[in-house]
């Protein structure tokens, strides 16, 4: 066991070339790229952080817009349903009142025909008679007489009445 | 007489070889089989880190996985010793020591370790390890000068003065103990296994291999601790 001088400094020599071989194409790469990945999962998890934060308060934004569109909706409809409501009746009294108008007038026009037939069967009644008194009385009164006893019986019954 | 048998068994095996394989010559330096396994762990480790790094992505799979899995628990050890900051500044240096120690522990495991010339487990030879926990010696002392200036040299003479002395030899004992533990492992392992393979070549060394799983891991882990506890005791600021 004796030192072999040129071995010790091959040792050397070689071993210090090793670590800068090693270093250039081993630990620099090697430890770039695991900074950079910590870095990134680091940033990664920054950003979810971030976004869950950002997600939670956009959540909290849209319930309440939510609460306020269906309150607005429930407004809406109630209102609709008012003037709905107010529309019927509106509809309702109107058609009654047409209705009442149509009628009176209906009654008025049957009373107008009714006493319109009466005074046709008034004549009617009138010139029978005349011409059962005629038979009776076995005289021609002419047409002129008649018609002025008609219309004097007329009037006669017209008073009584 | 087993002993005495398994000994000259495992001499036999190749096992006690009284000088250094030298293969060949650079620059005037002695280029053994550990050097050469040591270029070939450095192209490995090069490659695997360069496939693993290319086209990086955001979810990994496959090698990308394995070699963040690797380095992650790499730097979750250091911070319990030295401060997440701290781990990642010193993460080149005391993770390529674990690394490198780890792959070439288990390196003698491979088939033909120590017996193919240019195939030996760097760390099996003390010079090796000594240059190692050189590199962890002088760092010490660099970054504990860096961190706290020349005021660093003061925690020489605490608690009190006549410390001196024990404090700088503890200085240089540090680093020793941690190339002779690592060394006395991995090489005591090594003559173990090619004893029992020079005995019954067959099933038997396998437990041994596999407590070398065991033990590689463990010395490994073991020598960055104490690095990472030398460098981080150095470059503390007392406040």
């Amino acid at each position: 066991m004796s030192i072999h001088l040129p071995d010790m400094v091959w040792a050397i020599i070689n071993f210090l070339i090793l670590v800068a071989i090693l270093n250039k194409f081993l630990y620099k790469p090697v430890t770039k790229m695991l900074d950079e990945r910590k870095k990134e999962v680091v940033s990664n998890l920054d950003r979810a952080e971030a976004a869950k934060l950002e997600a939670e308060k956009l959540k909290d934004e849209y319930a309440s817009h939510l609460q306020n569109a269906r309150k607005e909706a429930q407004e809406i409809i109630a209102k609709a349903n008012k003037l709905g409501e107010e529309t019927k009746n509106e509809i309702v009294a109107q058609a009654k009142s047409e209705a009442e108008k149509i009628s009176a007038k209906a009654q008025e026009e049957i009373k107008l025909e009714k006493n319109k037939a009466l005074a046709e069967l008034r004549d009617e009644v009138a010139s029978l008679a005349i011409m059962a008194a005629e038979k009776i009385i076995s005289k021609n009164i002419d047409n002129k007489d008649q018609e002025k006893m008609v219309k004097d019986f007329v009037k006669e019954v017209g008073e009584i009445q | 007489m087993f002993w005495l048998k398994a000994a000259y068994a495992a001499e036999a095996g190749g096992a006690g070889e009284h000088g250094p394989q030298i293969l060949f010559n650079i620059f005037g330096l002695d280029v053994t089989s550990e050097t050469t396994t040591m270029w070939g762990i450095m192209l490995l480790l090069a490659i695997l880190s360069y496939l693993a790094t290319r086209n990086m992505k955001r979810i990994p799979s496959g090698l990308q996985n394995i070699m963040e899995f690797a380095v992650e628990g790499i730097i979750k050890l250091l911070s319990g010793i030295m401060g997440e900051e701290r781990a990642k500044k010193y993460l080149p240096l005391l993770g390529s020591l674990f690394i490198f120690i780890l792959i070439s522990n288990y390196s003698g495991i491979l088939p033909g370790a120590g017996h193919t010339p240019g195939l030996k487990a760097p760390t099996s030879n003390w010079s090796v390890t000594l240059g190692l926990a050189t590199v962890v010696f002088l760092a010490t002392q660099y970054y504990g000068v860096k961190e706290r200036g020349l005021k660093y040299f003061k925690h020489f003479v605490e608690p009190l003065p006549f410390m001196l002395p024990l404090n700088i030899i503890e200085q240089f004992v540090r680093p020793l103990s941690l190339s002779l533990r690592l060394y006395g492992n991995v090489f005591g392992e090594e003559m173990v296994v090619a004893g029992l393979f020079a005995l019954v070549p067959l099933i038997v060394p396998l437990p041994m291999m596999l407590l070398g799983l065991l033990f590689g891991f463990i010395q490994a882990f073991v020598f960055t601790l104490l690095a990472a506890i030398y460098i981080s005791e150095a470059t503390e600021h007392h406040h």
